[in-house]
Protein backbone atom coordinates (compact mmCIF):
# COMPACT_ATOMS: atom_id res chain seq x y z
CA UNK A 1 0.00 0.00 0.00
CA UNK A 2 2.53 2.51 1.02
CA UNK A 3 5.11 1.38 -1.90
CA UNK A 4 2.32 2.17 -4.50
CA UNK A 5 1.64 5.63 -3.33
CA UNK A 6 5.03 6.63 -3.39
CA UNK A 7 4.86 5.50 -7.10
CA UNK A 8 1.83 7.90 -7.58
CA UNK A 9 3.70 10.48 -5.81
CA UNK A 10 7.03 9.72 -8.04
CA UNK A 11 5.47 9.94 -11.16
CA UNK A 12 3.93 13.33 -10.49
CA UNK A 13 7.33 15.09 -10.00
CA UNK A 14 8.80 12.56 -13.01
CA UNK A 15 6.06 14.22 -15.08
CA UNK A 16 7.22 17.89 -13.31
CA UNK A 17 10.92 17.79 -13.93
CA UNK A 18 11.20 16.76 -17.69
CA UNK A 19 14.43 17.10 -18.74
CA UNK A 20 14.59 17.17 -22.39
CA UNK A 21 12.06 16.86 -25.59
CA UNK A 22 12.82 13.38 -26.10
CA UNK A 23 12.76 12.18 -22.34
CA UNK A 24 10.56 8.80 -22.36
CA UNK A 25 7.51 8.59 -19.93
CA UNK A 26 7.21 6.01 -17.10
CA UNK A 27 4.28 4.56 -18.56
CA UNK A 28 4.94 3.88 -21.70
CA UNK A 29 8.17 2.54 -22.89
CA UNK A 30 8.12 1.97 -26.68
CA UNK A 31 7.57 4.78 -28.66
CA UNK A 32 7.26 4.70 -32.70
CA UNK A 33 9.61 6.21 -34.81
CA UNK A 34 9.00 9.69 -35.63
CA UNK A 35 10.07 10.10 -38.72
CA UNK A 36 8.91 7.32 -40.75
CA UNK A 37 4.92 5.50 -41.33
CA UNK A 38 2.49 8.18 -42.90
CA UNK A 39 2.43 12.05 -42.76
CA UNK A 40 5.98 12.20 -41.47
CA UNK A 41 8.44 14.95 -42.15
CA UNK A 42 10.88 14.43 -44.98
CA UNK A 43 14.61 14.55 -44.22
CA UNK A 44 16.16 16.82 -46.24
CA UNK A 45 19.74 18.82 -45.52
CA UNK A 46 18.08 22.42 -46.63
CA UNK A 47 15.20 21.31 -43.70
CA UNK A 48 17.12 23.38 -40.90
CA UNK A 49 14.15 23.39 -38.43
CA UNK A 50 13.85 19.72 -38.09
CA UNK A 51 17.78 18.68 -38.43
CA UNK A 52 17.91 21.07 -35.18
CA UNK A 53 15.34 19.27 -33.01
CA UNK A 54 17.85 16.24 -33.17
CA UNK A 55 21.19 18.08 -32.44
CA UNK A 56 22.19 18.23 -28.55
CA UNK A 57 23.10 21.98 -27.24
CA UNK A 58 26.28 22.00 -28.12
CA UNK A 59 25.46 20.62 -31.78
CA UNK A 60 26.21 16.96 -31.82
CA UNK A 61 24.06 14.40 -33.00
CA UNK A 62 21.74 12.93 -30.55
CA UNK A 63 21.62 8.75 -30.39
CA UNK A 64 18.78 7.15 -31.59
CA UNK A 65 18.11 5.39 -28.28
CA UNK A 66 17.22 8.67 -26.88
CA UNK A 67 14.83 10.04 -30.39
CA UNK A 68 13.48 6.52 -31.13
CA UNK A 69 14.55 7.53 -34.42
CA UNK A 70 14.49 3.79 -36.57
CA UNK A 71 17.87 2.58 -37.66
CA UNK A 72 17.37 3.73 -41.40
CA UNK A 73 16.15 7.41 -40.51
CA UNK A 74 19.12 7.68 -38.18
CA UNK A 75 21.25 7.04 -40.97
CA UNK A 76 19.34 9.18 -43.03
CA UNK A 77 19.23 12.25 -40.87
CA UNK A 78 23.00 11.59 -39.73
CA UNK A 79 23.96 12.37 -43.83
CA UNK A 80 21.47 15.21 -44.02
CA UNK A 81 22.89 16.74 -40.61
CA UNK A 82 26.83 16.55 -42.03
CA UNK A 83 25.66 18.06 -45.42
CA UNK A 84 24.15 20.92 -43.86
CA UNK A 85 26.98 21.36 -41.71
CA UNK A 86 29.26 21.24 -44.86
CA UNK A 87 27.44 24.16 -46.16
CA UNK A 88 27.58 26.34 -43.02
CA UNK A 89 24.02 25.92 -42.32
CA UNK A 90 24.25 24.37 -38.95
CA UNK B 1 20.10 11.71 -67.15
CA UNK B 2 20.34 11.86 -63.07
CA UNK B 3 18.92 14.81 -61.05
CA UNK B 4 21.67 16.90 -59.16
CA UNK B 5 21.25 19.76 -56.33
CA UNK B 6 23.78 22.41 -56.30
CA UNK B 7 24.42 25.04 -53.68
CA UNK B 8 27.28 27.52 -53.80
CA UNK B 9 28.53 29.59 -51.30
CA UNK B 10 29.73 33.17 -52.71
CA UNK B 11 31.98 35.43 -50.51
CA UNK B 12 29.83 38.39 -49.14
CA UNK B 13 31.56 41.48 -50.86
CA UNK B 14 29.47 40.83 -54.07
CA UNK B 15 27.67 43.08 -56.31
CA UNK B 16 24.15 42.12 -57.35
CA UNK B 17 25.27 42.55 -61.10
CA UNK B 18 28.08 40.25 -60.53
CA UNK B 19 26.29 37.91 -58.67
CA UNK B 20 23.76 37.38 -61.75
CA UNK B 21 26.86 37.26 -63.71
CA UNK B 22 28.15 33.86 -61.58
CA UNK B 23 25.22 31.82 -61.74
CA UNK B 24 24.54 32.53 -65.33
CA UNK B 25 28.55 31.29 -66.21
CA UNK B 26 27.83 28.40 -64.30
CA UNK B 27 24.34 27.61 -65.72
CA UNK B 28 26.25 28.23 -68.99
CA UNK B 29 28.33 25.28 -67.77
CA UNK B 30 25.87 22.86 -67.30
CA UNK B 31 23.98 23.75 -70.60
CA UNK B 32 26.87 23.56 -72.51
CA UNK B 33 28.46 20.16 -71.05
CA UNK B 34 24.68 17.53 -72.12
CA UNK B 35 22.82 19.33 -68.83
CA UNK B 36 19.94 21.05 -68.35
CA UNK B 37 19.00 23.90 -65.59
CA UNK B 38 15.45 23.50 -64.00
CA UNK B 39 15.58 26.05 -61.35
CA UNK B 40 17.86 28.58 -59.56
CA UNK B 41 17.27 29.57 -56.79
CA UNK B 42 18.92 32.32 -54.23
CA UNK B 43 18.80 32.73 -50.81
CA UNK B 44 20.47 36.05 -50.17
CA UNK B 45 22.94 36.52 -47.69
CA UNK B 46 23.38 34.55 -44.90
CA UNK B 47 25.37 34.44 -41.67
CA UNK B 48 27.23 31.40 -41.90
CA UNK B 49 27.32 29.10 -38.49
CA UNK B 50 31.07 28.70 -38.53
CA UNK B 51 33.88 30.76 -40.11
CA UNK B 52 35.49 29.77 -42.92
CA UNK B 53 38.10 30.99 -44.54
CA UNK B 54 37.90 34.63 -42.29
CA UNK B 55 34.27 34.79 -44.13
CA UNK B 56 31.23 35.34 -41.80
CA UNK B 57 28.76 36.04 -44.28
CA UNK B 58 27.75 34.64 -47.87
CA UNK B 59 25.80 34.83 -50.63
CA UNK B 60 23.46 31.53 -51.25
CA UNK B 61 22.58 29.91 -54.39
CA UNK B 62 20.71 26.68 -55.39
CA UNK B 63 20.11 25.12 -58.61
CA UNK B 64 18.51 22.11 -59.38
CA UNK B 65 20.00 20.89 -62.91
CA UNK B 66 19.53 16.91 -64.48
CA UNK B 67 22.57 15.86 -66.23
CA UNK B 68 25.48 13.18 -66.62
CA UNK B 69 29.01 12.72 -64.85
CA UNK B 70 30.77 14.74 -67.20
CA UNK B 71 28.97 17.47 -66.90
CA UNK B 72 29.50 17.96 -62.84
CA UNK B 73 33.36 17.32 -63.70
CA UNK B 74 33.67 20.75 -65.92
CA UNK B 75 31.30 22.51 -63.34
CA UNK B 76 33.47 21.30 -60.31
CA UNK B 77 36.76 22.06 -62.08
CA UNK B 78 35.38 26.00 -62.89
CA UNK B 79 34.67 26.13 -59.41
CA UNK B 80 37.90 24.59 -58.01
CA UNK B 81 39.63 27.60 -59.20
CA UNK B 82 36.99 30.36 -59.10
CA UNK B 83 38.38 32.98 -56.14
CA UNK B 84 35.18 34.68 -55.41
CA UNK B 85 33.31 31.11 -54.15
CA UNK B 86 34.07 29.83 -50.46
CA UNK B 87 32.27 26.25 -51.09
CA UNK B 88 29.61 24.18 -53.08
CA UNK B 89 27.79 21.11 -52.73
CA UNK B 90 26.23 18.28 -55.58
CA UNK B 91 23.82 16.18 -53.79
CA UNK B 92 22.38 13.71 -56.59
CA UNK B 93 18.43 13.46 -55.74
CA UNK B 94 15.70 10.50 -57.30
CA UNK B 95 13.42 13.07 -58.20
CA UNK B 96 13.35 16.75 -57.92
CA UNK B 97 10.95 18.81 -55.76
CA UNK B 98 10.39 22.17 -57.63
CA UNK B 99 7.60 23.47 -55.43
CA UNK B 100 9.09 23.51 -51.81
CA UNK B 101 11.49 26.37 -50.93
CA UNK B 102 12.99 25.70 -47.80
CA UNK B 103 14.54 29.42 -47.92
CA UNK B 104 13.36 32.61 -48.66
CA UNK B 105 15.20 35.32 -49.79
CA UNK B 106 14.61 38.27 -47.59
CA UNK B 107 13.56 41.78 -49.60
CA UNK B 108 15.21 44.22 -47.93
Amino acid sequence: MKKSRNFKKNKKNYRQSKLSLFQKSDLKFTKNCPLSGKNAPVIDYKNIKLLKKYLSESGRILPSRVTSVSLKKQKELSRSIKRARLLALL
Amino acid sequence: MNCYEHTLIAKQDLQEDQAKILVNKYKDIIIKNAGKVLKVEEWGLKNLSHIIKNNKKGFYFHIKFEGIGKTIDELEKAENIDQTLIRYLTVRVKAHDLEKEYFEKKKL
